[in-house]
């Protein structure tokens, strides 16, 4: 039983991690850069969050208004500070991601102070079964994952923005050779990857209430560990890969032995995963030309 | 003679000139005792900055692969040589010029055990390419610290961090500047050799580089153990300027910080990396001792929106005409030489970057679900 | 472009630091242009742990401006300086070098032990009398120029053990934080005076984590969890664990836990009894307590009050109340006065009869070695529902 508790926290752990991986490898592999301010917008959204609840006090309308407000934070963070740099070095993109991080997180004080909130999004209790004890937030979290997964890989796979999404990340001259606006589908895809971050950030919330203006940062890099180890720039392998983090996550914390090296391990796991698979588990091996 | 003088190439010494000159006004002026402590910490800290950044920049500058785990190898540099000058310091006690011996020994100790991580982290991550590398390293970094923070207090002082010995603070700058000069010394007589060539001709393309018969992975191995060791080094002197060595300062945080030198140095410049680590140190210790108070804030917020103005500026493709415009150089020599050629051997510390980093860091997504035929997308 | 520009920004740069190097040399003569004694701190004012930091700028500056208002030392006004060292050992001797150059006297050491720990040494070199409100490493006052105003943390760990030796319990629940030295610090001398026949179950966490739902599952049958943690991870802690830990179990924790209760909106959504050991409580209806809660909350709002900034309270009281001491017992405290100098009145007092009451207690004493002598309370934040 106890494991099944364990294995049931780790997906939920693992299922945020996956919604962020998300917005990593969309932006990795169609703006081919790594977004490390992506964490931080988690942050703001959680903040978002925090403001809803405090005046009006409904959870749903605060995810509503976190996800509104993250995508236009996503979108201007691209116009501002990654659109004039295109074209120009990765690093330089690498650099300025870091610089907005800073940024976001230093106004994050500024506005709210250097305690941290408490967002007690709604107390929704336990689900026995037998000696089965879950917490509800945990299968809303699982839930609402697997929905936004199952819709992204749709919209993807669908839609004709999906699939010039996927020809952009494929080749982006001859997308646009083709007729597809590479700007628009650049912006379309923050918007998303910033969208799910607020997603994350209330799963986040639900999870733990505690809300400061550093709640991004870990979770961001596990993330985008998370992202490498299933394959940075597939869908399917940020599930993969977030899903994996989670339970090893969860489990490693339940042996006292091990537990303080948790970080470490979840590190060492993708170290030993990108030596057997030096591209992830669902990325492709690239072929090399001159 | 004259003519000997005019041959030789100042651009190739005019880092170790400046470097040498900084150390010997600052060190006499400490030796006159007018320098203050803030002065000399500074300048500690500057000095590690520099072989930092110049280390770093063997790896992603001139190698062309991306580091995230530098603070990693300094860490191990940090607590093994700041182990060994604490076991070694009552040892010496008495012993003449017992300080200087065991920071000797330290020194070599932290720089081989952290070139060794950097053998034992290279030989299987130098298979991975890009961003596979670069998340790979940091991992590295990461478990370092976690293993270090973890340790027994009698080992490695665990959470507590490691009490060691702290060097005189006037002489350890010139020390630390002294080691600066070597470590330009072996970056800049490797990267001038002809085994300089090879590897920025890896940087530039691994494939033909391969084919002209260069040895890639010799090659990337030694220049990924030579900047460990250097980080190492970095680390050893960081030990010496701090009473403790504590293992939350080696977070990824700091590899980026690093980077952030590297990169805003430019990519292939030993001297920009200089210039930009002496910047960032220095503005990051004065954001730090004048915004005090409720103004403490503030600093981050600065210290971001100068980062994200200036790579804009210098990287920005619509800019490119504005900078021109603005270009000092050529204002200087349109007025002074107007048949000024560059001079192409002096270039060798400055390879323009014509690595591609898209191609090198791309990974296809979802193959899957590609309608195209992947041969023909790469075959441009 | 970039290397002429450079070269000239770095000669320039060389010339702006070689100007403001030599502008301020000759040592120990950086109070001589004092108009006020300077008290200086370095803590965090920003980053995960600048909650702290602010605490106790905010009430060392209250404390300040009030004995300012009220005349200052006879005449002589303070001045606090406090600066940001972000909880990292590394930042701390810049704001030590750039305090003792802007004149300060006297300091409040750090807010943290693990900056403190390079503060400690920093501080006997030029002999500047510190006495900390909370960095509570055993190591902090190692050297005679070092007091603190907190418990140390191996104290409180031995004092703790002793408690729960008395309970009769065969089973207790450990939830700490490994790599802080605070929580880490009261937890192996805990273990140490635990009696063995006491079987533990031991759980960690570390860094920002911030949940703890594995944790809680391990900990889930332990009727009582002692937990030397501060109050904002432990507030995490009981509002993830409320409804799956027992709700007659106990959460028993150390100074850190003070605050607890401004995390809640209502503190009896948690079901179970939470108590801890300390010497201050920011929720103290009576006496010095009450009124620095008073005062603090009309300043600066309840969401940085704990007992960081009570203490720091103290620490400013404490030095002020020394040094009139010291003058009324006939030394001379000039506005100019060295550190050194006044470190060596402060000591004096320090070790001597001087005793201190305030708001984190009454008749406090010094031992020798730094270490504070003062009344350790349980308190009981909230009895278990129903009770």
């Amino acid at each position: 039983m106890e494991f099944i508790e364990t294995l049931l926290n780790g997906l939920s752990i693992g299922s945020t991690y996956a919604i962020i991986a998300l917005g990593y490898t969309m932006v990795y592999g169609i703006a081919k850069m790594l977004n490390f301010a992506h964490g931080d917008v988690i942050m703001v959204g959680g903040y978002m969050i925090f403001l809803t609840m405090a005046n009006i006090g409904n959870p749903v309308l605060g995810l509503l208004i976190a996800v509104l407000f993250c995508v236009v934070l996503g979108v201007s963070i691209e116009k501002v500070a990654y659109k004039p740099l295109r074209g120009a070095s990765p690093l330089a993109v690498l650099i300025t991601a870091i610089g907005v991080s800073y940024l976001l997180q230093s106004t994050a004080q500024i506005i709210f102070g250097s305690a941290p909130k408490m967002v007690v999004v709604a107390d929704l209790g336990n689900l026995t079964i037998g000696s089965l004890t879950v917490p509800y937030y945990m299968l809303i979290t699982l839930g609402c994952s697997v929905v936004i997964m199952v819709a992204l890989s749709l919209f993807v796979k669908y839609t004709k923005t999906g699939r010039a999404m996927i020809a952009v990340s494929e080749d982006k001259g001859a997308a646009q050779l083709m007729g597809i606006n590479v700007n628009a589908i650049i912006t379309i895809t923050f918007a998303i990857g910033s969208g799910l971050a607020a997603f994350a950030g209330f799963f986040m919330l639900m999870k733990s209430p505690s809300l400061s203006n550093t709640l991004g940062a870990m979770p961001g890099i596990k993330a985008f560990t998370a992202a490498v180890i299933g394959g940075i720039g597939s869908i399917p392998g940020a599930m993969v890969g977030g899903i994996l983090m989670g339970i090893v996550e969860a489990i490693s914390l339940t042996i006292p032995a091990i537990a303080p090296y948790t970080d470490a391990i979840e590190f060492l796991v993708l170290i030993v995963i990108l030596l057997v698979r030096p591209s992830g588990i669902l990325g492709k091996v690239r072929r090399e030309k001159v | 003679m004259a003519n000997k003088l005019t041959k030789i190439k100042w651009k190739h010494y005019i880092n170790y000139i400046a470097v040498a000159i900084v150390t010997i006004v600052f060190g006499s002026l400490a030796f006159a005792g007018a320098l203050p402590s803030s002065a000399l910490y500074l300048l500690e800290k500057i000095a590690i900055s520099i072989i930092l950044a110049v280390s770093l920049s063997m790896v992603v500058g001139f190698l062309g692969e991306l580091s995230l785990g530098h603070a990693g190898f300094m860490c191990v540099g940090a607590y093994l040589g700041g182990k060994a000058s604490a076991l070694l310091e009552p040892m010496l006690r008495g012993v003449p010029a017992g300080k200087e011996i065991a920071l000797v020994i330290s020194l070599v100790i932290g720089g081989v055990v952290a070139a060794l991580f950097g053998i034992i982290i290279g030989l299987p991550a130098l298979r991975l390419k890009g961003d596979y590398l670069a998340i790979v390293t940091l991992a590295f970094g990461e478990i370092v610290r976690s293993v270090f923070m973890n340790t027994s207090t009698e080992s490695f002082g665990g959470a507590l961090g490691l009490s060691t010995p702290r060097y005189n603070k006037n002489f350890l700058f010139i020390i630390a500047f002294v080691l600066v000069l070597v470590c330009l010394a072996v970056t800049q007589n490797l990267i001038r050799s002809k085994h300089g060539r090879a590897i920025t001709a890896i940087r530039d393309n691994e494939i033909a580089a391969r084919a002209t018969g260069i040895n890639v992975t010799k090659y990337k191995l030694a220049v990924f153990t030579i900047s460990s060791l250097f980080a190492g080094v970095a680390g050893v002197l960081y030990s010496y300027s701090n009473y403790n060595v504590q293992s939350a300062k080696f977070s990824y945080n700091y590899s980026i910080e690093i980077l952030v030198m590297v990169v805003l140095g430019g990519m292939g410049s030993i001297n920009g990396s200089i210039i930009a680590a002496t910047l960032i140190t220095y503005l990051d210790n004065t954001l730090q001792t004048v915004l005090t108070g409720d103004l403490a804030v503030l600093q981050d917020l600065l210290y971001a929106l100068i980062l994200i103005v200036i790579v804009i500026y210098n990287n920005a493709p619509a800019l490119k005409n504005f900078r021109e415009r603005f270009n000092l150089q050529a204002l200087l020599k349109r007025k002074f030489d107007p048949n000024h050629q560059k001079d192409d051997e002096a270039k060798w510390d400055r390879v323009p970057t014509k690595i591609e980093m898209n191609e090198v860091l791309s990974v296809d997504v979802q193959p899957q679900m590609s309608t195209l035929d992947p041969d023909k997308k790469e075959g441009v | 472009m970039k290397s002429v520009f450079k070269k000239v920004l770095a000669v320039v740069l060389a010339t702006v630091m070689l100007a403001t190097f030599a502008a301020c040399g000759g040592a120990n003569s950086y109070t001589a242009n004092n108009t006020e004694f300077v008290i200086g701190v370095s803590g965090p004012l920003t980053g995960a742990a600048a909650v702290y930091g602010v605490a106790v700028k905010n009430s060392a500056q209250m404390a300040i401006d009030e004995i300012n208002e009220a005349g200052g030392l006879n005449g002589v006004k303070f001045k606090l300086e406090a600066l940001d060292d972000v909880h990292d050992a590394t930042k701390v001797a810049a704001n030590y070098a750039a305090m003792l150059e802007g004149g300060m006297q006297v300091s409040l050491g750090t807010v943290t032990t693990a900056p403190g720990l390079e503060f400690t040494k920093l501080s006997v070199e030029d002999n500047v009398f510190f006495l900390t409100p909370s960095a509570s490493g055993d190591k902090i006052p190692e050297f005679d120029n070092g007091f603190q105003m907190c418990f140390a943390d191996g104290n409180q760990g031995k004092v703790a053990a002793d408690y729960v030796n008395g309970l009769g319990l065969t089973e207790i629940g450990v939830f700490y934080k490994s790599d802080d030295p605070y929580s880490d610090g009261i937890y192996k001398q805990f273990k140490e005076a635990l009696s063995s026949s006491i079987k533990v179950v031991e759980t960690v966490f570390t860094g920002e984590a911030s949940d703890f739902s594995t944790q809680i599952n391990s900990l889930k049958d332990c009727k009582f969890i002692f937990m030397p943690i501060y109050y904002q991870p432990a507030s995490v802690f009981m509002n993830q664990a409320k409804d799956i830990i027992a709700a007659d179990a106990v959460y028993y924790g150390c100074d850190g836990f003070d605050g607890l209760a401004g995390q809640f909106e209502d503190f009896s959504v948690i079901p179970q009894e939470v108590s801890m050991l300390s010497h201050f409580d920011s929720n103290a209806t009576d006496g010095a307590a009450a009124d620095f809660v008073k005062k603090y909350t009309e300043k600066f709002g309840a969401e940085t009050l704990n007992q960081f900034g009570a203490s720091a309270y103290d620490c400013v009281y404490a030095i002020f109340n020394a040094m009139k001491a010291a003058i009324d017992a006939g030394e001379t405290i000039d506005v100019t006065i060295s550190a050194s100098d006044l470190s060596e009145i402060l000591k004096a007092q320090f070790t001597g009869d001087f005793t201190y009451s305030g708001v984190t207690g009454t008749d406090i004493k010094w031992q020798d070695n730094g270490y504070v002598e003062k009344g350790a309370v349980k308190y009981v934040l909230k009895n278990a529902n129903g009770k």
